[in-house]
């Protein structure tokens, strides 16, 4: 479960800090275990031009955020979207491994197919974004 | 009798089917032994059948076993009266009933309820509701550092308007055992009822409603070696005319017509609707595996094995044990330096030792005390030394990897 990949995130997650000013702030809580994150999210009516992550979590959750943010930094809604997806499904066991491209990351993750209790951790932030950007999208 | 732990785990099948499980979550829900599984499952083979009114064998025996468990709670909590102990789905539901059913319709604006900062949910968020929905205030009784009730703040905050208090016997994160008998004197002083939360103690640890003179006493089956779905309200006998019917419909009435309709009295206006039968069965024989314990032996087992734990705990480094108390029981909150307790968790999940990591439904508590999170190592009767030292390797090898 606690990958190499996971635990360098946890220990250095990326773009983690406290956004003043961001053009969306994204919550990701999970009350059951106390999981809380901020995600915030500067962007323009097309692409995220940056995106930062704040707050408390298990390394699984903390480093699932932080690919989330390495993978989404920089990229158009649509592609976002796209990878959000492709994480979940992969998460969900409807992606193979052969279909991931330039994802290498998320294998790391895949631990939780053998680990549904952590099923929550990996994939807390990842839901919410995928929530945001649906709504952005379908303005 | 004396306790002999191998006989007692032998008598858990869980440990047959999985030799390997080191259970340090019984603080959650404890295990069953073959006996109370099996009544279960005797009564839906040979003896199924609905209690009250059936005229033939079979719901005339249900009836008598039925009834005959309140009076085996009577004699687990020294009630005075079998007819003081009312069945309910378990700990969260009796709560509501005296928040909803007895304490609600004299509550008003200007009143308040007292609760300690040490609650879990099911002893907080009923008062928090009713108070709400009255417009009184909930107070709480501040912890210290140690995780003790600062009880020499109870006087002031109970005054002439307090309609209740309610307080648990033993903290399900921090293991304190309270002193219920000094807060029910110092609150019936002012004739301020008293609701003890039992959820952690009873079955445990010695409880007697009688000499402590409780108003209400709450607590479930499942955390006793009993099933899930059931529970217990005990309710003195002044304050038995007082609480109305939860749930209404079947059973539970003396008269019904078009019009209205009159209901028994306490405990049976409560049991409307056909009762979790097996379920109260199954507790009565939780009760009786626990009567044929000897409760001192019991308490100082459990209390062994926690204080060796938190011992063992503290020698590995960089462990913050949450909560101090003098008197404390089988319960260890513990956190490893800034590693997230479901991270710990998980590590032992993976060596078979089921902790339990997080709030533990007592979020205001843990927050007052700078923390979201704790890991949570509770132990029961059929826990061992080699149950602590499998979980002490298993942290050392943990922090090992980690830090």
């Amino acid at each position: 479960m606690y990958t190499q990949v996971i635990r360098t995130h946890n220990d250095g997650p990326f773009h983690f800090k406290k956004i003043e000013n961001a053009s969306h702030v994204i919550k990701a809580y999970n009350p059951i275990c106390g999981d809380r994150f901020e995600i915030f999210v500067d962007s323009n009516s097309k692409k995220i031009n940056s995106i930062h992550f704040h707050g408390f979590g298990c390394a699984i959750s903390k480093a699932s955020t932080s690919v989330l943010m390495q993978s989404l930094d920089g990229r158009t809604f649509q592609e976002a979207i796209t990878i959000c997806y492709n994480f979940l499904k992969f998460i969900n066991k409807e992606l193979s491994t052969d279909e991931l491209v330039l994802q290498d990351e998320f294998l790391a993750f895949s631990g939780v197919h053998d680990f549904p209790e952590r099923y929550d951790c990996a994939t807390l932030s990842w839901m919410e974004m995928k929530k945001f950007l649906d709504q952005i999208e379908s303005r | 009798m004396s306790l002999s732990i191998h006989s007692i785990k032998s008598q858990f099948p869980i440990f047959t089917h999985r030799p390997e499980l080191v259970y340090l979550d019984n603080a959650a829900t404890s295990q069953k032994p073959q006996s109370v599984i099996q009544a279960i499952a005797n009564f839906y083979e040979k003896e199924n059948a609905n209690v009250h009114r059936g005229l033939y064998e079979l719901s005339g025996n249900a009836t008598r076993r039925y009834e005959e468990v309140r009076k085996k709670v009577s004699r687990l909590i020294g009630a005075p009266d079998p007819k003081t102990i009312a069945f309910t789905k378990g700990t969260t539901e009796s709560i509501n009933i005296v928040a909803q059913c007895f304490l609600k319709k004299n509550l008003q604006k200007g009143d308040n309820v007292i609760v300690s900062a040490m609650e879990h949910h099911a002893n907080l968020i009923p008062w928090q509701q009713v108070c709400e929905q009255t417009g009184a205030a909930l107070s709480v009784i501040p912890v210290d550092a140690n995780g003790e009730l600062r009880l020499e703040n109870l006087d002031s905050l109970l005054n002439a308007h307090t309609k209740l208090a309610a307080v648990t016997h033993i903290s399900n994160v921090l293991g304190t055992i309270n002193s219920i008998e000094d807060i029910i004197s110092i609150a019936h002083k002012k004739n301020i009822p008293v609701l003890i939360d039992a959820a952690q103690s009873a079955g445990h640890d010695r409880i007697n409603v009688k000499n402590w003179d409780v108003d209400f006493l709450a607590f479930s089956a499942h955390k006793m070696f009993g099933p899930m779905g059931t529970g217990v309200l005990y309710c003195k006998e002044e304050y038995a005319e007082q609480i109305d019917p939860l749930n209404f419909g079947g059973g539970g009435i003396k008269n019904v017509e078009f019009g209205q309709t009159e209901f028994l009295n306490y405990p049976h206006k409560l049991e409307a609707g056909t009762a979790n039968i097996s379920g109260v069965i199954g507790l009565g024989c939780a009760i009786d595996f626990v009567a044929q314990l000897d409760t001192n032996q019991m308490v100082a087992h459990t209390k062994n094995l926690s204080d060796t734990f938190t011992n063992k705990l503290k020698s590995i480094g960089k462990v913050q044990i949450v909560g101090n108390a003098k008197n404390s029981g089988s319960i260890v909150s513990f956190n490893l330096e800034n590693i997230h307790p479901h991270d710990v968790a998980g590590f032992l999940a993976n060596e078979n030792i089921a902790v339990r990591a997080g709030h533990h439904c007592a979020q205001p508590l843990l927050e007052s005390m700078g923390m979201p999170a704790t890991v949570r190592a509770s132990f029961s009767i059929y826990n061992t030394m080699g149950d602590v030292e499998k979980a002490i390797e298993a942290l050392k090898a943990f922090k090992k990897f980690w830090l």
